[in-house]
């Protein structure tokens, strides 16, 4: 038995570092490794009790996929006819609870770009072509948008114990401005997402890494400054890298790809910013997640 | 529905009474909906027939469904649902517990990822609770005797009802009884509307403490001064205000103690025009906001149409009357009777079964309703 757990284990290791963002796949290996542990079985042999776990975990994730549809119909009470909804970058839970919504209701959508990776295009490809009204804004036109929305939806990586969310980086931002002008906001979440974990700030998420946000060395000067010395300006904003040439003229406003690596994927929404969580077992309030993951991970 | 209603016509003659009266609105206030409704229920289970439990859940649930749709304009379900649901969940475990016994030998509770989630990790006794308990032996659709499965039952169901009745009727006392060790000597407390709950838990404190309420007269329906004449002849000393001048004496309050007409999932609640206008100042201030409620007053909806929460509208001659003629058919006059009062401007729910924040009140509504019965 031990040397089971073991095996998932590193297996799950293996997993996470083949990933590009391990967060909601510890989520769902812990999950199944603490579920292994305390599974309470009458099987006679190891092996009837490993067919009995893998039809288990089998059996898990075909009901998985009907997760979204349970949490698109809770979703359904709170979204008015006529409603406009701001949401963030791409999430198959959103995107199934917007277009559920559609099928009964009128609503429109804003959503943000999400850089760098430009996920919000593909959310408005797949809203537009559903016959949703939908905008794309910038992520940086949050405030400017929020006072036009009722509510703001987004997916989730993971939720964690505290309540709080992990997300696609911007998430907090536009957390904060909805608090800001009291809207709701809302989070959506399998209840595979829930992680055993208790951030305290952006930077005690296992994604986060010395090397995000921090300050590039400074090239030497005798190479093409363009008279901008580059010490006086935050070195995320710096358009003179050495990258400069390979992005071409056209795109010199963009960030090069040296910069994107020194910036955060997801980030962390604080608990009392959100207002309520949709997840399969139930809407939630952020409180309500700690004691579904005490109930499972704890003693 | 069908052994239940031939039997029964008697106890559906009851029922009509009853949708009668909420709709002339002979009753009004969640108690004693709550109180009536379960009287109501108590006589449909005693007459009807029935030869399986869900011939008794639907049956219920129908009953249900008809006192639902009398309320004034059908929307505030939550004024009699919750009693109902609360009887019907009683109903259920009490079924399991009596038919276990039948039951038991087949059914293995099974284990799956999802239900860890749902319920945490696996306890003893849940794994080996086998119990003896089957004191009756039940037979459901038993061909010889059709009736025997109600014979059986009903006892343990009239015990059920009996219960709710006790707790609604011991609601008060309940609360009140805890009142000592929310109000210190020489506060002041500020309070609107004419809410049983919070005049008994105002004088339960009473006895014990020197303190001043200040009761808001609770325009245009005017409760607050019933209240205040109720409280200051019961020798606390009272003041009323004008509910214009809230905000003003604001500063001067300790506490906010408001009843509550419903209160939802999501820990917010529906209380008496001018709660929102309290309580909102009272969060300008810092003053705490405390609210008495009894558990029946829990409701499963979450803030679904809170921006209606004035849903249901009083008499507007109270707020203007035809002996102004002349402005009457100038102006439209609306007179919401409930304020929608979100969970962040409350601190506390003192409720029969313990003091609780608003973010845990879904926890209460969990364990109090069943999952499908959300859904009236």
């Amino acid at each position: 038995m031990f040397e089971l757990v073991n095996e998932l284990r590193s297996g799950a290791e293996e997993l996470k570092k083949r990933t590009h963002n391990p967060i909601s796949l510890t989520a769902g290996c812990e999950l199944f490794i603490a579920f292994v542990t305390l599974f309470p079985h009458q099987s006679d042999s190891f092996s009837d009790l490993k067919t009995e776990l893998v039809a288990q975990g089998q059996k898990y994730a075909s009901e998985a996929i009907s997760y979204r549809h349970k949490i698109a119909e809770l979703m359904l009470g709170f979204i008015k006819d006529d409603s406009v909804i701001l949401t963030h970058s791409y999430s198959r839970v959103v995107m199934k609870a917007l277009l559920h919504a559609h099928q009964t209701k009128r609503i429109s959508v804003y959503v943000t770009e999400a850089r760098p990776r430009g996920h919000g295009i593909k959310t408005h490809e797949a809203l537009t072509a559903a016959g949703i009204p939908c905008t794309v804004v910038l992520d940086s036109a949050v405030a400017y948008v929020m006072d036009k929305v009722d509510f703001v939806l987004v997916g989730s990586e993971a939720v964690v114990e505290s309540g709080g969310l992990i997300n696609a980086v911007g998430s907090n931002q536009m957390a904060i401005i909805a608090r800001a002008a009291n809207k709701p906001f809302y989070a959506l979440a399998e209840s595979y997402k829930f992680h055993r974990l208790f951030p305290l700030s952006q930077y005690d998420l296992p994604t986060h890494s010395t090397n995000i946000l921090s300050f590039p060395p400074i090239p030497p000067k005798s190479q093409d400054t363009s008279g901008v010395s580059p010490g006086s300006q935050a070195p995320l904003h710096n358009g003179n890298t050495a990258s400069k040439g390979k992005i071409g003229k056209h795109a010199e406003r963009l960030m090069s790809l040296e910069q994107v690596a020194l910036n955060p994927e997801v980030d962390y929404t604080r608990p009392d910013l959100i207002s309520l969580v949709f997840s399969d077992v139930g809407i939630l309030t952020p409180e309500a997640i700690s004691q579904y993951l005490v109930a499972m991970f704890a003693g | 529905m069908s052994p239940g209603s031939h039997g029964a016509s008697s106890s559906q003659r009851s029922v009509e009474t009853l949708v009668a009266k909420l709709r002339r609105r002979q009753v009004v206030g969640s108690r004693e909906t709550a109180l009536e409704t379960v009287l109501v229920l108590r006589q449909v289970v005693s007459k009807a027939r029935f030869s399986n439990i869900t011939q008794l859940v639907t049956l219920i649930r129908s009953v249900g469904k008809r006192l639902v749709e009398a309320q004034p304009k059908g929307a505030p379900i939550f004024e009699c649902a919750p009693s109902l649901h609360a009887i019907s969940l009683p109903y259920l475990e009490e079924y399991n517990t009596a038919s276990k016994g039948t039951a038991a030998a087949s059914t293995k509770p099974v284990y799956s990822i999802s239900t860890f989630v749902l319920q945490g990790q696996p306890r003893k006794h849940t794994i080996g609770a086998q119990k003896s308990e089957a004191t009756i032996t039940l037979k459901e659709d038993d061909p010889d005797d059709p009736d025997s499965f109600a014979r059986a039952l009903k006892p343990v169901f009239m015990e059920a009802i009996q219960d709710v009745l006790d707790e609604l009727e011991t609601v008060y006392d309940n609360i009140s009884k805890n009142a000592k060790d929310h109000i210190h000597s020489d506060e002041i407390i500020l309070t609107i509307g004419n809410s049983k709950t919070v005049e008994s838990f105002l004088k339960g404190a009473g006895h014990y403490r020197n303190f001043t309420v200040i009761v808001a007269e609770t325009g245009p329906s005017y409760g607050g001064h019933e209240m205040a004449q109720s409280l200051s002849s019961a020798g606390i000393s009272t003041f009323l205000v004008p509910d214009s001048s809230i905000y003003a004496i604001m500063s001067r309050v300790n506490k906010v103690i408001i009843g509550a007409h419903a209160i939802l999932a999501n820990g917010g609640m529906f209380a008496i025009t001018g709660s929102l206008l309290a309580a909102t100042a009272a969060r300008v201030h810092s003053t705490p906001v405390v609210v008495c409620a009894g558990q029946f007053k829990l409701t499963p909806l979450w803030n679904l149409y809170h921006d209606y929460g004035a849903l249901d509208f009083a008499d507007p001659s109270s707020v203007l009357g035809f002996e102004e003629g002349s402005l009457v058919d100038k102006v439209d006059v609306l007179n919401p009777y409930y304020d929608y009062v979100g969970p962040e401007l409350v601190d506390v729910f003192i409720t029969n079964d313990g003091d609780h924040p608003p973010s845990s009140v879904y926890r209460l509504i969990k364990e109090a309703y069943d999952d499908e019965d959300y859904e009236l």
